[in-house]
């Protein structure tokens, strides 16, 4: 690697801080949040759970975006490494008074509705309302509960830190970031962003700023673990307290992040994160935007990729089932080609996939439907928001002008140890009409497809009931 | 509605600087404390050797039950609860071994060195298995009045059947942590997330065999507790004490996520039987009741929980022929403990369901057989241990909320969307709560205060009860700042300390502002006596004709003046000065005990509560029948704080208390193997609500113009009763589900009902009405 870099910097407190982790007690998987508790006077970020479920750790990051100006997301500090925020701002709920000591218009509102009662939580709900300040104005109830979804409170009830967020959330966003963001932009700009090797006595971490070193490293480091979002990777660390000892980070990667809309397909950066995409989908493929919308949090969407969930080939990775339903295909590149392999071939057992040891994926490809094909998503969760599926389900169905079954997919995550398609059920319905009796018919096939296990989240007979259903409510959704 | 005084410590917790104990600054020769806890649910310890992790560098204690310098014990009530195990384990998460070490890294790295031999035994998980061997913690507790058998006998209507209420994890954000540092000689300073510093402290002085005044504990604030904290904070806290002892260094002891999920005890699980005779108009003639919980593997607070659970098993309806038995299982899983209700819940869930189901069974609304077994103003208005319902809210409420929420005119909407809609239901529900406010160890309605105010006309009080969430500090400062007559900000309240006001109860049973804000109360009132009489003398001296009487001396405005000639005034703050001058002391401790409860815990009779709290709550749902999913979508409640001390404050009590009842109610599942091995043990699969699942529609009030008579400030206590309004979001769900149906079957329902509960129990319905409709076909049982 060319121009490498051997410490991590980023601007904290309005000042460049570069921590180099030679000789010190940080490693490069010190997570942000730990990092902050050490330092004295950043206590106030919490840690609730260290996996990503609770908020209490939450901080927003600015990021300089192409125009010169700031981009404010919110994250979970727990599941963040501290070299992933090289070159950019991190914002802590200390951060949030101004210089005559004031409030900020969310804190304030926070003190006025009672949103606080332990107080514990209270930090990361501040944090994700100013990223919502910073982005919404005037936002409306859905948009507030989704930008609080990742943010657990065990006091209050949400009730008034939702009044807090209506009523503050309407100046535009302007503060004293938004005078100070000249300032803190050529701060941002003053680090270098070339690619970080991070070397420590048990660890070495890896983040290249190009697709041709990334693809490199991985030969060179075959046992290394990849990251993009790590919100997967990183529970590793915080749950399970393993020491990596290879990381090769891509999040660094520009040419991962971008995504190009053509007449007919939409493609998809490995590296760009849920949030990003979701824009691009809304009109296209909305059963894949449904399922982001129910995906995690707006923390966790703002850095987990479409690589990460590909690349975990989770039994219960929500947007396998629907990419199935669209036909989509993953591409894998290494150093010498690229190749593209659909959906359906790139799960190849329990989290093992078609990916070779020297491969990437660095896309995921939608063709755009044609008309009379349906697509829909179902998630079946213990709780709606922020939870992992029991069951899912992506389906996509063709029917012709006589309302027969040309082509029918039903994916199913949750049900198998991979995500799998109920193929008996598929080819019972081709060329049979559409109708509710047909469908009570498949219902009653349906019990051979699948052996589900029953585990923390439901029992097998639920699962099984569940999916079942799910063929019936697509029914029901489906019919003109 | 606008608070009119926020939170105390509201500016610093919106800020981040509001400190906790895992916040504290403490010197580099912190070390972090680890407790290394069973893998069995049941099993003999055969020989254990931790000589190799002792070994590692940065290590400087491992320690075992043999290293415990006093006595090996932390049960609160019953001392069946070792710190340390010593022969056996008897759950997984029982402690073991203790380590401190210079990093948390160290500490596994030593954890994984200790070397354990065990002998597995058979352990009992479940309530069933323990009923059928008889393993109990205790003799089953009974109450009774008049003759349930003869009048069941002479009953028109009887049902009987079962109920499952599901264990609930308290969740509060900030886990079990306590910090420990020592002093000189043996003094030991305790910083400790606990509800209850006095038992903290003893237990302290217990594992280490010193003496009480060693040993201080102070509380700041707790990142929530809920009854988590009201026994189990001290098992953390007994831990960092025992490690500080050894190392000489300060240690602290924060618990991972999901080491506290597995480690504390939670909601006791309930297996509850009914038998249940009522009339053709669904009046209530007589009930049977068993109520069965798992304690777990120590007594900790399970009598006492179980005692009100059955002291709540009326709720709000009058029951003429009662009986109530109560067993405390013994298993092998972690010791339940308090918890938001402390068995209430469990015993109201009783009541709702039986009123539920007489109404089905009728064919009539739920409403209107709840009101008919209301507890009556005059008549009927005995509960079944004996106390009068005195100042009874139950009918205003009712009327006011059914009114409010508009509920026939709903009930009507959801019968015609039921009739339309095949995959999806609503139902809707109204629930009351009547609960008993004091501890019903009656002893335990104490509590101490000590008030100083300085020269510069600041006040500092300190009171016994302990600060988690729950508002108490504010109230405490508006209750001094009332009662002195001074602007708000002249009064601080401390951080409770053991070494300011010993020998407190714990801040529990909604109880915290009631005792302590009249022991507050009772301090101020004893240095305003001290201070009007100077005063008196100083105005006398000026103006000689008449002389001021000491009597007639008034605190307000921040003045302190003669009411009869209101031109001799003095300001507060420069009033103090001159005490000091004078040799009047500023200090003043207070005390107070609830006056006239009482009650014979073997008779199950008597006055165990000074009065009752009421609620009630209407709660609208939609159901997805197909994947049981549920939404909220409107919650109405009103419920009763008297005259409140602080309605923002008891509004967010309601508020959350009640969201919290929700979890209880819907998703929050907790799930063992047959090992005992916990299976929801973290926020992954442990489901509490998020924003995303309170009503779309919450309309929350408190009922006005209701002040309760000798209580401070005329209010009530609020932190507890409302959880149990959730329960109408139960009923709500079953409402619907049962829609399904058109509420011909009684469903099969459990709390919580999880979406699996709804849709299994939706499955059964199905085969029941087409078994019901085709009798023929029906299989022989
Ligand atoms: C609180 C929380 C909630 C969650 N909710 C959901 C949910 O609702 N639905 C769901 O499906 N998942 C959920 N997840 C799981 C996880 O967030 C997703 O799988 C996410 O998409 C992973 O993306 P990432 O970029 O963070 O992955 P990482 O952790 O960076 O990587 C995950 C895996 O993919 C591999 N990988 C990543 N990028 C590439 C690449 N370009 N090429 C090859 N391999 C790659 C990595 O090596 C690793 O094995 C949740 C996780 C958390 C912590
Ligand atoms: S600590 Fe809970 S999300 Fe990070
Ligand atoms: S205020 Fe206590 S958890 Fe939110």
């Amino acid at each position: 690697m060319s121009n490498l870099n051997d410490s991590v910097s980023f601007v904290l407190d309005d000042k460049v801080v570069t921590e180099d982790f030679r000789n010190s007690a940080l490693r490069p998987t010190t997570t942000v949040l730990n990092y902050l508790r050490s330092l004295p006077l950043h206590k106030g970020v919490k840690e609730g759970c260290a996996e990503g479920d609770c908020g209490a750790c939450t901080v927003v990051l600015g990021e300089l975006q192409p125009d010169g100006t700031l981009r404010y997301e919110s994250v979970d500090s727990c599941l963040l490494f501290l070299p992933m925020i090289h070159g950019r701002q991190l914002i802590t709920v200390e951060n949030l008074k101004n210089d005559r000591g004031e409030l900020h218009p969310v804190q304030q509102a926070m003190v006025e509705t009672n949103g606080s009662q332990c107080g514990y939580c209270t930090p990361g709900f501040i944090m994700s309302l100013f990223s919502l300040y910073k982005n919404k104005n005037h936002p409306s109830r859905e948009e507030i509960d989704d930008s609080l979804t990742g943010n657990l409170c065990r006091c209050t009830g949400y009730k008034p830190i939702i009044e807090a967020a209506a009523t503050s959330c309407v100046h535009h966003g302007m503060d004293q970031f938004s005078r100070n963001e000249p300032q803190i932009a050529s701060l941002l700009k003053s680090i270098p962003r070339e690619s970080l090797q991070l070397q420590t006595g048990q660890q070495l971490y890896l983040r290249p700023a190009k697709l041709s070193e990334a693809l490199s490293l991985i030969r060179l480091h075959p046992e290394a673990f990849v990251i993009c979002g790590a919100t997967d990777v990183a529970l590793r660390v915080t749950k399970k307290h393993e020491i990596l000892k290879e990381i090769i980070d891509i999040s660094g990667v520009e040419e991962l992040k971008l995504i190009s809309d053509k007449p007919d397909v939409l493609s998809i950066g490995a590296g760009v994160s849920l949030s990003d995409a979701m824009g691009s989908l809304e009109n296209n493929f909305p059963a894949l935007y449904e399922m982001l919308n129910v995906f995690g949090s707006q923390q966790i969407r703002n850095v987990a990729t479409f690589g990460g969930n590909l690349g975990t080939a989770s039994p219960i990775g929500d947007t396998l089932p629907v990419l199935i339903a669209y036909n989509a295909k993953v591409v894998l590149s290494n150093s010498a080609k690229r190749r593209e392999v659909s959906l359906d071939e790139f799960v190849v057992g329990y989290r093992k996939t078609a990916r070779r040891p020297d491969e990437l994926i660095t896309a995921v490809v939608l063709p755009k439907m044609r008309n009379g094909s349906i697509v829909k998503s179902y998630k079946v969760s213990k709780r709606k928001d922020l939870d992992i599926s029991t069951v899912s389900g992506g389906f996509r169905i063709d029917l012709n002008d006589r309302q027969v079954v040309e082509n029918i997919k039903l994916a199913y995550g949750g049900m198998a140890e991979t995500t799998k398609r109920a193929l008996n059920v598929e080819k019972f319905f081709v060329g049979k009409p559409w109708k509710r009796e047909v469908v009570e018919e498949a219902m009653q096939i349906f019990d051979g497809e699948f052996s589900p296990i029953s585990d923390a989240r439901a029992g097998a007979e639920f699962r099984t009931i569940a999916a079942r259903n799910l063929l019936l409510k697509f029914w029901s959704e489906t019919i003109s | 509605m606008k608070p009119l005084t926020p939170h105390e410590s509201a500016s610093k917790h919106v800020s981040g600087e509001a400190v906790y104990i895992d916040d504290m600054l403490v010197n580099e020769q912190l070390l972090v404390g680890r407790v290394v806890y069973s893998p069995h649910a049941h099993a003999r310890i055969k020989s254990f050797d931790f000589s190799e992790a002792k070994k590692i560098p940065g290590v400087h204690a491992v320690l075992s039950h043999k290293d415990i310098p006093g006595h090996n014990q932390m049960g609160p009530v019953v001392k069946d609860e070792f710190c340390l195990a010593q022969e056996k384990v008897i759950c997984i998460g029982q402690a073991m071994f203790l380590i401190a070490a210079e990093t948390e890294e160290l500490c596994l790295e030593a954890e994984r060195k200790i070397k354990v031999e065990y002998e597995i035994l058979e352990p009992i998980l479940t309530i069933e298995k323990a009923l059928e061997e008889n393993s109990l913690l205790g003799p089953p507790r009974k109450m009774n009045r008049g003759n349930p058998d003869e009048a069941l006998k002479k009953a028109p209507h009887v049902i009987t059947g079962r109920l499952y209420t599901g264990a609930q994890e308290h969740w509060y954000l900030e886990t079990q942590v306590c910090l420990c540092v020592p002093g000189e000689g043996k003094e030991i300073n305790v910083f400790s997330s606990t509800q209850h510093p006095s038992e903290t402290q003893s237990l302290i002085a217990e594992v280490l065999g010193i003496a009480k005044n060693e040993v201080v504990v102070e509380v700041r604030r707790m990142g929530g507790a809920f009854g988590g904290k009201e026994t189990q904070g001290n098992h953390a806290a007994c831990w960092a004490a025992l490690l500080c002892w050894a190392t000489k260094r300060p240690v602290k002891i924060r618990l991972f996520r999901d080491d506290d999920q597995r480690i504390t005890g939670k909601r006791h699980r309930f297996l509850s039987r009914y038998e249940v005779g009522f009339d053709e108009e669904g009046k209530i003639l007589a009930a049977k009741y068993e109520l069965n919980s798992d304690g777990g593997c120590a007594t900790d607070l399970s009598f006492a929980i179980m005692e009100r659970a059955m002291l709540h098993v009326d709720n709000a309806y009058f029951v003429p022929n009662i009986s109530v038995v109560g067993k405390v299982c013994k298993t092998n899983l972690p010791s339940n403990t308090a918890f938001r209700g402390f068995g209430g819940p469990q015993g109201m869930a009783v009541a709702e369901t039986v009123v539920d189901r007489i109404a089905r069974s009728l064919g009539k609304d739920s409403a209107e057989i709840r009101q008919k077994n209301f507890y009556g103003l005059d008549a009927n208005n005995v509960t079944h241990y004996g106390e009068t319902v005195e100042n009874n809210r139950l009918f205003l409420i009712y009327d006011q909320l059914m009114k409010s929420s508009d509920y026939w005119n709903r009930r009507k909407d959801v019968e015609a969307f039921n009739a339309k809609n095949e995959f999806f239901k609503k139902g809707l529900a109204v629930t009351p709560v009547k609960f008993g406010i004091s501890f019903t160890t009656t002893f335990l309605n104490q509590a101490g205060a000590l008030v100083n105010v300085y020269k510069d006309g600041t006040i500092l009080v300190n009171h016994g009860g302990t600060e988690m969430g729950q508002g108490l500090h504010t109230k405490m400062q508006q209750v001094a700042a009332a009662e002195f007559g001074v602007r708000l900000n002249r009064v601080k309240v401390n951080a409770t300390n053991t070494s300011k006001v010993p020998n407190t109860s714990a801040t529990a049973a909604s109880a915290g502002a009631d005792l302590n804000g009249m022991a507050v109360k009772n301090a101020v009132d004893i240095l305003k006596g001290r201070i009007a009489e100077a005063v008196a003398q100083i105005f006398t001296e000026k103006n000689p004709n008449p002389p001021t009487k000491k009597e007639d001396v008034i605190f307000q405005d921040d003045m302190i003046l003669d009411m009869m000639h209101p031109e001799r005034k003095i300001a507060f703050a420069d009033a103090m000065p001159l005490m000091q001058l004078r040799q009047v002391s500023l200090s003043a401790t207070g005390y107070y005990k609830t006056p006239n409860i009482g009650w014979d815990k073997e008779k199950g009779w008597g006055r165990p509560f000074h009065y009752f709290a009421f609620g009630m709550c209407v709660s609208e749902v939609l159901v997805d029948v197909l994947t049981g999913l549920h939404t909220l979508l409107r919650t109405d409640i009103l419920h009763d704080v008297g005259d409140s001390l602080n309605p923002g404050i008891d509004l967010g009590q309601v508020e959350g208390g009640y969201i919290q009842g929700v979890g209880w109610c819907t998703t929050e599942e907790i799930k063992w193997d047959d090992k005992g091995n916990l299976l929801t043990h973290s926020p992954d699969t442990y489901k509490i609500p998020s924003v995303q699942d309170i009503p779309k529609d919450f309309r929350v009030e408190l009922l006005e113009n209701v002040p309760n008579p000798n209580t401070i400030r005329r209010s009530k206590a609020v932190a507890e009763p409302p959880l149990m309004l959730a329960l109408s979001t139960w009923l709500a769900i079953k409402n619907a589900v049962s829609a399904v149906v058109d509420h011909e079957i009684e469903p099969e329902f459990s709390l919580p009902a999880t979406n699996e509960v709804i849709v299994l129990s939706v499955e059964d319905l199905k085969k029941r009405s087409i078994q019901k409709r085709a009798p023929e076909f029906s299989p022989a049982k």
